[in-house]
């Protein structure tokens, strides 16, 4: 135990005096400073006066074969568009394309009865402008024959914008609201898994190939070795973790006002603190099965450019895992079979049980089981990884195939 | 205290690297343990350690099963290497601790041990900056700094300059002098003849020759004579096959027999201008080839 102690210490500080951890740690402060700073920053920059800003709006022209029509279409139509400067133009259709394709105005729709053209130079791929028109059309279509039908201009255009108040109660957990928090969660989850425990595998390697590990495997128990380096990443990855998000939430209770009520950001801010502990718990079990795996892997490899191609099969599980869980996150089908099988799979459940948790209503002795097998699991990879790397470290020459490891690790 | 390897028996897959190898070394001794390349020297020296268990087989310590926790040791392997980007201070002391001292104690020992081997001004340097001669040196700390009752070094020597080879020579006595086990493991005979005792000689996982080394030498066929000579063509002539040339003006001659001895000298003194005549006495390099040489 003492051993144990005395590896997690040296590791950590390893770790903390690391330059590129601590470069990582204040490019990911600052980052989340200027982000969350971003309203402020902009402010900046903003030159003041809105006049200016409708000088600067974009022009969509619109060009329809009778004037009459136009004028009401119009009407609509900068009602609909509030980011352009809507103009009739007069003139062929040629004109308008003309114009477009000058630059002298951003789109153009020319209107012909209930169909339409549009007239654009570059279509983005988000380009929803075709579909909020076609609804401006057809609003527009009804109060004409509206009016036909005897009504006044006014009175059909009160029932045009007739306005229905709804509230909605969610009595489980609010998808949308948890969204976006857990996606950050699982990101993080994700990244911090995979950078450290690509750290851990060649970490172990690199140890091998100095040879260092001749010392050191004949001072300390093998199991002190793994457990010790392993959470000594994993305090490493938590105290990374801890001083970007702690940071982003001081930066975010200093400059909460000029976030005023945007609604994401604050859902963001006020993850509950039973899922905050879930998080940790998550977080802490995935992070190490996964870093024994990769500790295992990486006292198998001599050479340490053999880490990655041999860390590849663990890589890939993992970014499985990842894709099934925000596969399911963003379908907003977070209690399909397929996520609840993967929430009890050791190895799927600190991404997938969290997201359950976070999405939905979870009976708690799900949880309790799930998180038993995942406690259990990790416990006993620790024990073969530790038993694998006591092979592993002293094997040199052609790295050993998964079978010939296994063997050799029974009978140590 | 009497470090015993019994019948120690290991395996890696099909392969049986050790077939029963016994042998046993005493404090304030040192022993040698000789093998060709790949002969089970360095298993079982990592056998005796604890860093894999045998098949079957035992190592005791004064007749009784070895206790790892309470028997220190202190190991220089043959592939050096330590933590080349960290500073060499910081990785000694962390190596002591792991050895079981208090950080205090460690950072005492390393601090002794750098000076002793006049190293202290690099304890601040990052162990890549420096030759390998001086990083052997910095590695040997790791092997001493905690005081350890049984001292393995494997290949010691290979490396080092002859002012720094006559460095360790003084720490190896030191050590010898405390009432220390060391183990040597090396190719260069002339280190294990100046310090050993006694030695066991491994051959494809079998010890074929162990005990005392001066014994061992007395016992060995004294069937050669040493003849320094002017007229070594004649003699050469004369003997024909059994008389070989060691070097310019120094004969060999192998005897039918170690009776012979009497009478070959005889004749030798009697016909022929001799300036030196003696037995030849075996270097451990000739025990050795003859003994390892061949694989069994």
């Amino acid at each position: 135990m003492r051993q144990f102690f005395k590896i997690l210490k040296f590791e950590l500080t390893g770790h903390l005096k690391n330059k590129v951890f601590i470069g990582m740690t204040v490019v990911g402060v600052v980052l989340i400073a200027m982000a969350i700073f971003f309203p402020n920053i902009k402010g900046l920059f903003k030159s003041d006066g809105a006049a200016e800003d409708t000088g600067d709006l974009p022009v969509m022209l619109i060009r329809t074969e009778d004037s009459a029509a136009g004028e009401l279409t119009k009407q609509y139509f900068a009602k609909a568009f509030p980011d352009y400067n809507v103009t009739v133009a007069d003139g062929s259709a040629e004109d308008v394309q003309k114009r477009v394709t000058s630059g002298e105005a951003e789109c153009a729709f020319d209107i012909a009865g209930n169909s339409y053209t549009y007239y654009v130079n570059n279509l983005s791929m988000y380009d929803v402008n075709p579909d909020t028109a076609e609804g401006v059309l057809r609003d527009v279509y009804r109060i004409n024959v509206m009016i036909q039908g005897g009504l006044s201009e006014d009175e059909a255009g009160e029932i045009m914008s007739v306005q229905i108040e709804g509230n909605v109660v969610s009595l489980g957990k609010d998808q949308m609201q948890n969204f976006f928090y857990t996606y950050i969660m699982i990101f993080a989850l994700y990244m911090v898994i995979l950078l450290y425990g690509q750290m851990v595998a060649t970490d172990v390697a690199s140890e091998k190939s100095s040879r260092a590990m001749e010392v050191l495997i004949t001072s300390a128990k093998p199991t002190s070795m793994m457990f010790g380096k392993v959470l000594a990443s994993c305090a490493a990855g938590l105290i990374q973790l801890a001083a970007i998000f702690g940071s982003a939430l001081t930066f975010y209770h200093v400059n909460k006002a000029a976030w005023g009520g945007n609604e994401i950001i604050n859902s963001i801010f006020n993850i509950p603190v039973g899922l905050f502990v879930y998080l940790l718990v998550f977080f802490f079990l995935g992070f190490l099965i996964y870093a024994f795996l990769y500790g295992a892997i990486g006292s198998t490899v001599s050479k340490l450019e053999d880490v990655n191609t041999s860390v590849m099969p663990v890589t890939f599980l993992f970014i499985i895992a990842f894709i099934v869980v925000v596969f399911s996150m963003t379908s907003g089908n977070v209690d399909s079979t397929v996520l609840k099988v993967c929430s009890f799979v050791p190895f799927t459940s600190p991404m997938a049980m969290f997201t359950r948790i976070c999405m939905s209503s979870v009976p708690w002795n799900e949880i309790a089981v799930s998180i038993a097998l995942l406690v259990g699991t990790t416990v006993g990879t620790g024990f073969i990884s530790a038993k694998i790397y006591r092979v592993g470290v002293l094997l040199y020459g052609t790295r050993p195939n998964i079978k010939e490891v296994f063997k050799a690790a029974r009978k140590a | 205290m009497l470090l015993e390897m019994k019948n120690v028996v290991k395996s890696f897959g099909e392969k049986q690297v050790l077939k029963g190898v016994s042998f046993a070394a005493e404090s304030g001794k040192a022993f040698g343990l000789l093998g060709r390349n790949g002969a089970g020297k360095t298993t079982s020296i990592r056998i005796l350690m604890d860093v894999f268990p045998c098949d079957s087989g035992e190592i005791l310590v004064d007749g009784k099963p070895i206790d790892y926790s309470k028997v220190a040791f202190g190991y220089l392997p043959e592939e050096r290497g330590l933590y080349p980007k960290k500073r060499i201070s910081e990785q000694l002391v962390y190596f002591a601790e792991l050895k079981g001292l208090c950080r205090k104690d460690a950072v005492q020992a390393v601090k002794y041990w750098l000076g002793r081997l006049e190293m202290s001004e690099y304890a601040d340097k990052r162990l890549d900056t420096l030759s390998k001669g001086n990083q052997q040196k910095i590695q040997l700390v790791t092997a001493l700094a905690h005081d350890p009752q049984i001292v393995i070094l494997d290949e010691p020597f290979s490396g080092l300059d002859p002012v720094n080879a006559m460095l360790l020579k003084d720490v190896v006595k030191e050590q010898i002098a405390r009432e220390k086990t060391v183990l040597f493991s090396s190719h260069q005979m002339s280190y294990i003849e100046e310090f050993c005792d006694s030695i066991a000689i491994i051959n494809a996982g079998k010890v074929v020759l162990s005990g005392d080394l001066r014994e061992i030498k007395r016992n060995y066929v004294r069937d050669r004579l040493v003849v320094v000579t002017e007229n070594a063509e004649k003699i050469k002539r004369d003997f024909g096959d059994s008389c070989t040339e060691a070097k310019p003006g120094e004969l060999i001659i192998r005897l039918a027999s170690p009776d012979d001895k009497q009478s070959v000298m005889k004749r030798l003194v009697e016909s022929y201008d001799v300036d030196e005549l003696r037995v030849y006495e075996p270097s451990l390099n000739d025990i050795f080839v003859e003994y390892a040489g061949e694989q069994i």
